[in-house]
């Protein structure tokens, strides 16, 4: 008796590990065949579950003519996915929406796997992005098409400004000393242990983390000044306290700083609002109180610029079979205005944002548009910081857990930049000061 | 004539039991390996002459060093909580067998079955201080934030905590079936010669099913030195990057599927099937643990 459900146990944890496992796992070839098949025109979309009624929408829109299967595949999950495919040589998507940085892996010649979209996509298409798709300039050619912008922008509580009498900084020094004031009162400058680090001060600033000069060149230098002047500047306000070093959407910090209210003003993109300061399930700032204001200025800086955190890509394959198809779906899932209206993101497409903003503007949720402050830096996406081949998204991981680990801000950015230093020249750039 | 003539029957039957497991050893081992050998030593951007360029590129990897570290101190404390608790739970459940033996094999089984992704899920709610119903326990620790369970110094306990609980189950209740197979007259003759349970255990038992714990911690082994959807669910959701490149496989998966470098990480992954094979090979001739199979083949 024991021994038959002995055994019947061991069979069902079997059975039971064997689903883990198997569910562990992936089908990394796809079902695309869309390279091959000679019948109807066909379309294989990759998408993240926020892109999926885009990408439904398309394919409603041109049932008649063209077969567009929309895949949901993890943003993480599609690098490694194009690279297995390149190894197969089969199983591309026709069309992707990718982070950002891929476009340079997606764009080289060794891995091919981009559409040079530069006589597939009517050049009024890309004009009417004016600068926002410059991102996807590599060598003179569009290799992708920008989905939305996530420029960084300086959110501020108005009620806490207005109880302690406070102004809206509008250069860093400015940031700092009024930062400075919260010191004491329980109110926080936000929070950097994370992205934010990067994308809301190192790159404004300007420092040269993935400065990409030409193909194989480029610089990264934690000792530039444009480096050190954010860690003399930053470091005085994490030590007093009044900069949390924790992630913005770490728990803690979310349950005893951010739904406290006691984030005074945050560095942070665009799509915090929507995504981040409002849900209820996340930071869950009342109706009323939050605003937008542009991004503190840098001394010696002439433009205010932003960095960026996050800004989705829609990359066309060189693969596809119908490659005007292809670019065409692409153009409508990186494009079209009514796509874009409802979404947390701010549109990259001029014409969309144009909607988009007309929506959020007038929403009563915020005490003041925000969207001014997010189209003036639409166009201040400071250039120096570019798409590169390393691992990019990966290594700002390490900046998070050493700062989360109580590394001064330094100490962090050089281990970080260390490790793109070691892995620049693994996939073949020359690194310089 | 006749004799010979059984031998070789013997050895058709043999071959031919032996045939399906040889081909599905061939399409997903022998071949791969094959493949991957091929890949590590092609020409490529790290490996421009071609040749062991890659193994060399992955020994000076700055990664490298550290995941071999992180790995090696992750063993030094799994290994032995598994050999330890696995064999005393496993003792004890056989010592209490009359009784309470159908649920407690249960409970030990039901961690098991919450693998994977699941499992990190449930131990990031478990140790995160915010959600944690142990958090009042943790405050007594001065641990109230997430970062101070989630931080680089505690991976290898963390994650040496996450398999344990999803691997112990299962041995425990292999180990229990071993145990079985210890014949009851040489228990009771244990007994009347005044031997009381815990000699039993210790003296008797303990001993008859060592080479099961040992075959256990080589398998162990294998999977803690594979170890990696711990470590890249955990970095790759709640903190982005704290267990990034942690584990050999990691980096590996990184080599191959973020850095387009697949000499490199096949290169990698061989260099780990070395040491593996290496492993099962002193299990097979350093340890007894086939040698009733080998005396029955001299036998026959």
């Amino acid at each position: 008796m024991n021994r038959k459900l002995l055994s019947s146990l061991a069979i069902a944890s079997a059975l039971t590990l064997g689903a883990c496992a198997g569910g562990g796992t992936s089908d990394a070839g796809g079902s695309s065949d869309s390279g091959e098949s000679a019948g109807p025109r066909t379309l294989l979309v990759w998408v993240d579950t926020v892109r999926e009624p885009a990408c439904k929408s398309y394919q409603e829109s041109v049932a008649a003519d063209i077969a567009v299967t929309c895949e949901v595949v993890g943003q993480e999950e599609i690098l490694p996915k194009i690279l297995l495919s390149n190894q197969a040589g089969q199983g591309w998507p026709d069309v992707v929406f990718s982070p950002p940085n891929s476009v340079s892996i997606y764009a080289e010649a060794g891995n091919g796997y981009a559409l040079n979209l530069d006589e597939y996509v009517d050049s009024a298409i890309i004009d009417a992005y004016n600068t926002s798709n410059d991102w996807c300039l590599i060598d003179g050619s569009y290799y992708c098409l920008k989905n939305d912008l996530a420029q960084t922008v300086l959110w501020y509580d108005t009620v806490i400004f207005d109880e302690l009498g406070l102004t809206v900084p509008t250069t860093m020094e400015e940031f700092a000393d009024t930062a400075m004031m919260l010191e004491g009162t329980d109110y926080v400058a936000g929070a950097i242990g994370d992205q934010g680090f990067y994308a809301g001060y190192l790159w404004p600033s300007g420092c040269p983390v993935a400065d990409v000069q030409d193909a194989t060149t480029v610089r990264i230098n934690p000792d530039a000044p444009e480096c050190t002047r954010v860690f003399e500047l930053m470091q005085p306000l994490v030590d007093a306290g009044v900069v949390d070093s924790r992630s913005a959407f770490d728990a803690g910090f979310i349950t005893e700083v951010a739904q406290q209210q006691k984030v005074a003003m945050n560095i942070g993109p665009s799509w915090w609002g929507e995504f981040v300061i409002r849900p209820a399930d996340s930071w869950a700032i009342p109706e009323g109180r939050m605003a937008a204001a542009e991004m503190p200025k840098w001394d010696g800086e002439s433009t205010a610029w932003s960095g960026e955190w996050g800004g989705g890509i829609w990359v066309v394959s060189s693969h596809a079979e119908n490659l005007q198809d292809a670019a065409d779906a692409g153009v409508y899932l990186a494009t079209d205005p009514d796509m874009r209206e409802d979404k947390v993101t701010f549109p990259g497409y001029q014409p969309a944002f144009e909607k988009w903003a007309a929506r959020l503007g007038v929403d009563t949720y915020y005490a003041s548009d925000p969207t001014v402050a997010m189209v003036a830096q639409a166009s201040r996406i400071r250039q120096d910081n570019n798409p590169v081949r390393y691992d990019m998204r990966g290594q700002i991981g390490v900046l998070q857990t050493e700062i989360n680990s109580g590394a001064t801000l330094e100490d962090s950015t050089r281990t970080f930049m260390q490790t793109l230093i070691e892995l620049a020249p693994s996939v073949g750039y020359t690194v310089i000061d | 004539m006749l004799r010979h003539r059984s031998k070789l029957m013997g050895q058709i039957n043999g071959f031919l039991m032996f045939l399906p497991y040889l081909i599905l050893l061939v399409m997903f081992a022998v071949v791969p390996i094959i493949l991957a050998a091929s890949v590590s030593i092609e020409t490529s951007l790290t490996n421009p002459s071609g040749g062991f360029g890659n193994y060399l590129f992955v020994l000076q990897d700055f990664r490298f060093l550290p995941a071999v570290i992180n790995v090696s101190l992750f063993l030094l404390i799994y290994l032995p909580t598994m050999l330890i608790v696995v064999a005393g739970l496993s003792l004890l459940l056989d010592t209490i067998k009359a009784r309470h033996s159908v649920p407690l094999r249960l409970a030990y089984l039901v961690p098991a079955g919450i693998t994977g992704s699941v499992a990190i899920l449930v131990w990031y709610f478990m140790l995160e201080p915010t959600y944690s119903p142990f958090a009042p326990l943790f405050a007594e620790f001065g641990l109230t934030q997430g970062t101070d369970i989630f931080n680089s110094g505690n991976l290898i306990y963390i994650f040496a905590l996450m398999t344990f609980f999803t691997g112990a189950g299962n041995w425990i209740v292999i180990q229990y079936g071993s145990l079985q197979s210890i014949p009851d007259d040489l228990l009771e003759a244990a007994k009347l010669d005044g031997a009381n349970a815990w000699q039993v255990a210790i003296r008797i038992k303990l001993p008859l099913i060592r080479k099961y714990l040992i075959y256990m911690l080589v398998l162990v082994m294998a999977a803690g030195l594979q170890i990696f959807v711990e470590p890249y669910l955990i970095s790759s959701s709640v903190y982005p990057g704290l267990a990034k490149d942690w584990s050999l496989n990691q980096l590996s998966y990184t080599l191959a599927f973020l850095g387009s470098n697949l000499g490199a990480a096949t290169a990698l992954s061989l260099m780990l099937l070395v040491v593996m094979v290496i492993l099962a090979l002193l299990v097979i001739f350093r340890t007894d643990f086939f040698d009733e199979a080998k005396e029955k083949i001299k036998e026959s």
